[in-house]
């Protein structure tokens, strides 16, 4: 890279335009990881914040909970497994109507029995063992609900007291409200319940023969992670947000590629001179390559670092956004790895050019 | 390979063909042409535009393929050779000084060399002594870390001839290396590269459409027609 390193120094604004379009690309490209993180956080905190290593499910609901339906005997087959703690769920969505003219909230209704895993802290258990009541999402707090206040659940006639405030989060982007079970299957089912709640919860020992507990349950085992595909919008955001990603990688690779190659026709003298001073096409290769990586490195991670800090500025506000350092570095390690794949496009280019070129004698 | 076998030609050209394509036919450039050019001489070659001047370099130089014959470099022949072996022969032995010197923009006048020097795979130390030194040999001293923006006409001139003898060659080509320099010039830069070919050793030919180089030339062939015919001969 002896010629690439000076012609960078020296000639810098030749540099400067394709160095400023990847800049940007680089920058949006860290928004959009940022935004989709952020959506993916908004859409499954309520769950990542839930101590279950799997979730069994009725079969054929692929993690959608309004989809499954289980009963008893799948919870006792569970309970039966060693080592495993098992707890029911259900989880549906609702309209909730203030009695006393507070605001009217949309809710991701989670009920839980009081004595459930899943409930760790006392005062929770506490407040889901007592008489009936919402405990909500911290987050509706500064929408101006209190404690005290009631609402009417739609689709419902019961009417329920706020008992409190947890870091609930929120599933599907709505505020989680937690009930107990029996509350939540009254709510759902009116007095039809017949034992039946969304899924069971578990919390797995390593090596747990999971298939084996889930024929004798009859339910369909998801991890952690695979059940968040049911919560809703997440499998459409995701992909939206990969599509989109994808795009930008694309066009940063055309950018790239179209600014090498006009480059190269720019400089087919210069390297038919390098190659008549004995230099190889690999030599030649190697210092176009390198010269581009190093433009594609630089602006990508200028663009990667302005980017990280739009997302900071806008983390915490009404934007769905968040910085997961391990999405920005793959982010920016695509960015670059397309760039690189860009900047082959005028190979064939390089070699072709014959030394004779360097006399002006064309073969 | 014998690359110092003072035995042989230092260069050689053997029933030597070129065309370039004419309309629906060809013109012939080069037409069986033979021509040995002894270490330490210097050969003229002169004739009128499209005669085929450069391409009987760029054939010299290995520079590109000829339809038909061959280039000996120091006796060996190069016909059978891959394109990497004929690059790597023209970076051990063969120098080409250019019309406007043809230096690179973003490189000083020691980065030219060191640059030769670079692709040669030269201890970096090593490279840039010699650069120096070729520098200082031209009159270049206290120029090297100018820009070719920065030099004038001559001394970018003086920086392509440094360059061309960098690597050290046996064989040096120089193509039209007066033609856009005023005559005074013309003529201290012809002096020079003789100079340096005879101080050198170096097998030599310079094609020209100028006057200058002709007073220092040891021979002088007029090609035309496809044919080398002697001029004159002004050897001592």
């Amino acid at each position: 890279m002896f010629l690439a390193w000076r012609d960078l120094r020296r000639t810098w604004r030749r540099f400067l335009l394709v160095g400023l379009v990847v800049v940007l690309v680089a920058v949006l490209s860290t928004v959009l990881a940022g935004l989709a993180d952020g959506l993916v956080r908004d859409g499954t905190s309520g769950l990542r914040a839930l101590p279950y290593t799997h979730l069994a499910l009725e079969p054929g609901s692929q993690a959608v909970f309004s989809r499954s339906s289980v009963n008893e005997n799948a919870l006792t087959a569970w309970q039966q497994v060693q080592g495993a703690q098992a707890s029911p769920i259900g989880v549906s969505f609702v309209n909730a109507a203030s009695t006393n003219g507070g605001p009217s909230l949309d809710l991701a209704l989670f009920g839980v029995p009081p004595e459930s895993f899943l409930v760790r802290r006392p005062e929770a258990q506490a407040a889901l063992a007592g008489p009936p009541g919402l405990v909500l999402a911290s987050e509706l707090e500064s929408q101006g609900v209190k404690i005290g206040d009631e609402y009417r659940l739609g689709g419902s006639d019961v009417t329920l007291p706020v008992l409190g405030f947890t870091f609930a989060g929120s599933y599907g982007h709505v505020a989680i409200a937690y009930t107990s079970l029996a509350t939540w299957q009254s709510i759902t089912y009116g007095n039809d319940a017949r034992g039946r709640f969304s899924a069971v919860a578990l919390s797995l020992p390593a090596g747990t023969d999971i298939a084996a507990a889930d024929a004798a349950a009859g339910t369909e085992v998801k991890t952690k992670a695979a059940s968040y595909d049911g919560s809703p919008g997440f499998t459409a955001e995701t992909a939206t947000m990969t599509l989109i990603r994808g795009f930008l990688l694309v066009i940063s690779a055309l950018i790239v590629g179209a600014f090498f190659t006009v480059l190269t026709v720019q400089r087919t003298r210069q390297i038919g001179l390098l190659k008549a001073m004995g230099a190889s096409s690999a030599y030649v290769l190697r210092d176009g390559l390198g010269q581009m990586t190093v433009v594609v490195v630089a602006s990508t991670v200028a663009g990667t670092a302005v980017g990280a800090g739009i997302v900071a500025l806008l983390n915490g506000g009404s934007a769905p956004v968040e910085l997961v350092w391990s999405s920005v570095a793959t982010s920016a390690a695509l960015l670059i790895i397309t760039g690189i794949i860009g900047s082959l496009v005028p190979f064939r280019r390089i070699t072709a050019v014959e030394p004779a070129i360097a006399l002006g004698v064309e073969s | 390979m014998t690359d110092t076998d003072q035995r042989h030609p230092g260069l050689s050209l053997r029933n030597l063909t070129a065309s370039v394509p004419d309309g629906s036919g060809t013109r012939v450039l080069l037409d069986h042409v033979d021509l040995d050019v002894a270490a330490g001489e210097v050969l003229v070659v002169t004739g009128p535009s499209g005669s085929g001047k450069s391409t009987l370099l760029a054939l010299a130089g290995l520079l590109r393929r000829p339809a038909e014959g061959d280039i000996l470099i120091n006796g060996v022949a190069t016909a059978t050779f891959s394109e990497r072996r004929r690059t790597a022969l023209r970076r051990d032995h063969i120098g080409i000084i250019y019309q406007s010197a043809n230096l690179l923009p973003s490189l000083t006048a020691r980065e030219q060399l060191e640059l030769v020097g670079h692709i040669d795979r030269q201890p970096r130390g090593e490279a840039r002594t010699r650069a120096d030194q070729l520098l200082a040999d031209l009159g270049l001293t206290g120029r090297g870390d100018q820009l070719p923006g920065q030099l004038s006409g001559g001394e970018r001139q003086r920086v392509g001839i440094a360059r061309a003898l960098m690597a050290e060659p046996s064989v040096l080509l120089a193509d039209e290396p007066t033609a856009s320099l005023d005559p005074s010039l013309a003529a201290d830069v012809a002096a020079l590269i003789t100079a340096e070919a005879h101080r050198r050793g170096l097998a030599t030919v310079i094609v020209t459409h100028d006057d200058a180089p002709l007073g220092h030339a040891d021979r002088h062939l007029h090609l035309a027609g496809g044919v080398l015919t002697t001029v004159e001969s002004v050897a001592s």
